[in-house]
């Protein structure tokens, strides 16, 4: 089963891609390949929504980036997550609980 | 936008390619760690390659997917289409000519107009916290005067009792004259108290301002120069603070210089510009001689109205006290409106026809946008097939809209710039007294700001309903169509109909206000003055020195002036008078013998005119009963006066006023009436006539300062102005110091109060010819635009049968109909709005029918006459060439 990230509010995509530079720095194709093997291939996010998801948060400053060598010894663009954007991953991975647990209250009510 | 993103936007902006490079060398090593991953599966490398591609998205798309969802990537499109557009326009220069000098027209002519509204309006003057400051004069409502100047005991207990006041500063106008310094001359000056300067906050830039100590007519004698007249009298020179200088005979110390862009922007713009400013302003509680005007600086806070309703308040407790003040209240202005004096209606009018100009500019301008978008309807149908959005194309369009409105502002702006000349010519006095910049062509920066706004609202008004109406897809149906001339819409021909009634009725009501102020003016011209302006010679001369204190010295004088000029040749009369009809005349009050005792707030007055006995014959007024002065009228014999019939009519009528006796002043001597003369319009040919009193000069005692002008009719039809040089001599005959000052001739006097209507009447009938023709060519334009699309039709009508007559009907008929609904929604218009001006109008109503009859005609001729040509064109289209070439 695949659910096209389009499907995804636009938050919880970076959300995602915030959670996964929180391990370790990234590139891109690196952060398509964890979303996908950790959503056991629920999420598979094409290379545009991808880079301009990473486009927006490096300007907001929530992640920075640097080329780098690959260990296939190929020139990459690694993604880190700066202070700021750890602080925005903690707020958001909260407010997703909340929302979460609110939205299974409403379900388990009915 | 946060400053990083902005930062970054910027980066890439400007350092595009190395931008460019690392997305692309980011995106094709994504792509290809996708294809090794598949390769893993056992793919070959070119499966893989399609697979990741497939499933991504190819690589220029994903990369314009990127980059378009940035900021800047928008001000990269519209760089883009701004070029594009620059380089479309270059391929048609003849339609991007045309457009952009209509729109440089409509614009220019709105810029030099508003440069003119800021400078007289809006630019504030330049004095501290200016919004505060306040002119002060007097009204009497009851008796129907206004803006009148107050006395020292209004003053007084304003500035001591009212709350609303920081400070109260008054001045009083006079002219000096002064000798010692060069050649005597005679000087506007003014009287001020010594808080004047301060309370504006003009600072002078040598020496000081008057002390308090100075304020008292008894006081040291001090005086203060201005910029220019330091410059022009004392070369400027340094050592000039402490100097004495002598005025009106009285020697005065030099304590001070304004700096010259002081000009007089706190007076009246009708009165004259003072180069002197004395001390010793005699404000005592007791007197009422009205002389005086008050500047006020509110407390912050405290609006007009307050401080009107707490002087009124002053005012009633005052009143009592002296019979002269009954009836009197205080009237405020702020002082920019002052100095802006009556220009307000005018430039009103002004400002409402050039944005009508700007409008049918507009109009025509987006008739030329649609044609061409009709032509263009080919390369639209093509964009959008190749998946352009509608609102791509109409953003294309609004940008090559936008190109032409700028290359239009640029042009206004040079247009613009010649026309402040223009106008600096047509201006009348007070226009360039109270904004000496409106003739300085200098481009300031709220003009160029004004200017680019109006070209951006130009482009919404004209680029846009072309733009929606071209961009709106038929891909099919057009490109279906290549090789043919497309058709034109209902819709489209619809709108360019709406555009052509619009711009006629636009033209309709400019042509309507110029109409009604060329007939004011016409009207104007033909009224009778009550005397005859034609060749006569004006001048002043002050008798203002130490030698003129006595009464008797000045008539002496005058009786040898007049008698020298009247030998001269080419001189039919000469006389003096104390003022001229029209430059203004003082009041005083009288009593009659028959009523003595009139009660307070109601003594009547009139113009009070000391004249010469040959004034009537000199100015050419009419007698209307029993006899003028002459000769024997002395000191020694019976006090006589001269009323007109306004007077007489006032408060003998029916009666015969020869023998009547009246006093005037409220003392002195009884006066026999033993003339009357005929009325004079002496405030000018737009308003009424006024009471008037003439007094034989050679009878003193004479109220206030006796006569100052010197009336000097030509024999035949010589030009006054020849006689100028002989004149001056005859007076310097006389007394080589005495200066001579306003020289001038009555038909210039005459026309000054209609310097205004002029100014505006010959705008309005430039922009009003603007706009006829170009709405004439607004019309022919879509009219030929029509015809050529009816081509076909036309040859199959005349094909079937149709006679070139009947052609010629069918094309003038729809023009017709076109100018008849314009005609008919600006006349709807021109009824409402005319109204606005009815301050300027004089003789005319605003809805004269003469007028508008006239415009009618003249626009449906200009309309039929624009169609004529193409309904030509229609007449000769050949069937069998019609037909063929579709």
């Amino acid at each position: 089963m695949t659910t096209t990230p389009s499907d995804l509010v636009q938050g919880t995509l970076d959300m995602l891609i915030l959670k996964t530079l929180a391990l370790q720095p990234m590139h891109g194709y690196g952060i398509t390949m964890r979303l996908e093997q950790v959503s056991n291939g629920v999420f598979r996010v094409n290379a545009g929504s991808l880079f301009v998801a990473l486009q927006r948060l490096e300007r907001a400053g929530l992640i920075k980036s640097e080329w780098k060598a690959t260990e296939n010894s190929r020139r990459a663009k690694y993604y880190t997550l700066t202070q700021r954007g750890r602080k925005r991953l903690d707020s958001e991975e909260k407010e997703w609980e909340r929302q979460v647990a609110a939205i299974a209250r409403i379900l388990e009510a009915s | 936008m946060s400053v990083r993103s902005m930062a970054a936007g910027l980066r890439s902006l400007f350092r595009k390619e190395r931008a460019e490079m690392e997305l692309d060398e980011e995106l094709t090593g994504f792509l290809e760690m996708a294809a090794e991953e598949r390769m893993k599966e056992g793919m070959t490398r070119q499966e893989a390659l399609r697979a990741a591609r497939l499933e991504h998205g190819s690589l220029e798309v994903t990369k314009e997917v990127i980059r378009s969802a940035t900021w800047e990537s928008f001000i990269d499109t519209c760089w883009r289409d701004f070029r594009f557009g620059v380089r479309t326009l270059c391929k048609s220069p003849g339609f991007t000519a045309v457009a952009i000098i209509t729109l440089g027209l409509g614009i220019g002519a709105n810029a030099a107009i508003f440069s003119a509204v800021y400078a007289v309006l809006l630019k504030p003057i330049p004095f501290k916290d200016s919004d505060r400051l306040v002119f002060i004069e007097k009204q009497n409502q009851p008796r129907g005067w206004t803006r009148n100047p107050i006395s020292p005991a209004e003053i007084v207990a304003w500035r001591s009792e009212s709350g609303a006041f920081d400070d109260v500063a008054a001045y009083q106008e006079k002219s000096c004259v002064l000798t010692g310094v060069g050649e005597a001359e005679e000087d506007p000056c003014e009287v001020i108290t010594s808080n004047l300067f301060p309370l504006l906050g003009a600072v002078p830039i040598r020496g000081r301002t008057f002390s308090t100590d100075e304020d008292q007519p008894g006081g040291p004698r001090v005086v203060i120069l201005s910029y220019r007249l330091w410059q022009k009298r004392f070369t400027a020179e340094e050592k000039v603070i402490g100097r004495a200088i002598n005025i009106d005979g009285d020697s005065y110390t030099v304590v001070g210089v304004m700096p010259s862009n002081l000009s007089h922007l706190y007076a009246s713009p009708y009165g004259a510009v003072p180069e002197l400013w004395v001390s010793g302003i005699a404000l005592s509680p007791t007197t009422v001689w009205n002389d005086y005007f008050g500047i006020g600086r509110l407390k912050p806070g405290i609006s007009l109205q307050q401080a009107e309703s707490q002087m009124d308040a002053i005012s009633a407790r005052i009143e009592p006290m002296n019979p002269d003040l009954k009836g009197w209240r205080a009237q405020l202005m702020t002082l920019r409106r002052n100095t802006s004096g009556d220009t307000r209606p005018a430039l009103f009018v002004l400002m409402v026809a050039v944005i009508f100009v700007l409008l049918i500019a507009c109009a025509n301008v987006a008739n030329l946008l649609l044609a061409r978008g009709a032509r263009r309807a080919n390369e639209f149908a093509v964009r959008n097939a190749l998946g352009a959005s509608q609102g791509r194309v109409v953003r294309q369009l609004l940008t090559e809209s936008l190109v032409i409105s700028i290359a239009g502002g640029v042009c206004g702006l040079l247009l613009a710039t010649l026309g402040r000349k223009g106008l600096a010519v047509l201006a009348p006095q007070v226009l360039l007294r109270s904004a000496p910049d409106v003739a300085v062509a200098a481009a300031d920066f709220r003009i160029l700001a004004f200017t680019f706004l109006v070209a951006i609202v130009t482009t919404v008004l004209f680029g846009l309903a072309p733009a929606l109406q071209n961009a709106r897809p038929h891909v099919t149906e057009t490109l279906k169509e290549t090789g043919r001339s497309s058709l034109q819409s209902p819709r489209s021909r619809r709108l360019r109909s709406t555009l052509v009634v619009c711009e006629i009725a636009l033209a309709f009501v400019l042509l309507i206000g110029a109409g009604l102020m060329i007939r004011t003016l016409a009207g104007l011209g033909h009224v009778n003055l009550g005397f005859n302006p034609t060749n006569v010679l004006t001048l002043r001369v002050p008798l203002s020195s130490e030698r003129y204190r006595e009464p008797q010295a000045r008539a002496q004088f005058w009786e040898q002036a007049v008698s020298a000029v009247e030998t001269l040749p080419n001189v039919e009369s000469a006389s003096v008078s104390r003022g001229l009809p029209i430059s203004g005349w003082d009041g005083q009050f009288f009593t009659t013998a028959d009523d003595p005792n009139p009660p307070a707030g109601q003594v009547p007055d009139a113009n009070y005119v000391v004249v010469g006995p040959n004034y009537f014959r000199t100015m050419q007024i009419s007698l209307r009963g029993g006899r003028t002065f002459n000769d024997h009228d002395t000191n020694a014999s019976e006090r006589v006066v001269i009323v007109n019939e306004e007077l007489a009519r006032l408060y003998w009528s029916g009666q015969n006023v020869l023998g009547k006796m009246l006093q005037i002043g409220g003392a002195g001597p009884w006066r026999t009436i033993v003339g009357v003369a005929g009325n004079v319009l002496s405030q000018g040919p737009d308003a009424g006539f006024h009471s008037e009193m003439y007094i034989p000069y050679q009878q003193f005692p004479w109220l206030m300062d006796g006569p100052k002008h010197l009336v000097v009719r030509t024999s035949g039809n010589v030009r006054p102005e020849t006689l100028v040089r002989s004149v001056v001599q005859e007076i310097h005959r006389i007394d080589k110091d005495q200066p001579v000052a306003d020289i001038a001739t009555m038909e210039q006097i005459a026309l000054e109060p209609l310097a205004q209507q002029h100014m505006v009447m010959a705008l309005l009938a430039s922009f009003a010819g603007l706009a006829l023709i170009l709405s004439a060519l607004g019309i022919y334009s879509v009219l030929s635009y029509s015809i050529a699309q009816q081509t076909r039709e036309i040859g199959l009508r005349m094909a079937l049968g149709a006679q070139q007559g009947n052609v010629l009907r069918l094309v003038i008929g729809g023009c017709a109909r076109l100018a008849a609904i314009g005609i008919a929604v600006g006349l709807t218009a021109a009824l409402t709005l005319t109204q606005l001006m009815k301050v300027l109008l004089f003789g005319v109503r605003p809805t004269d029918p003469f007028t508008f009859t006239a415009v009618i005609a003249l626009l449906a001729v200009t309309s039929i006459l624009a169609c004529y040509i193409p309904a030509r064109r229609a007449m000769r289209v050949d069937p069998i060439e019609a037909l063929r070439c579709e």
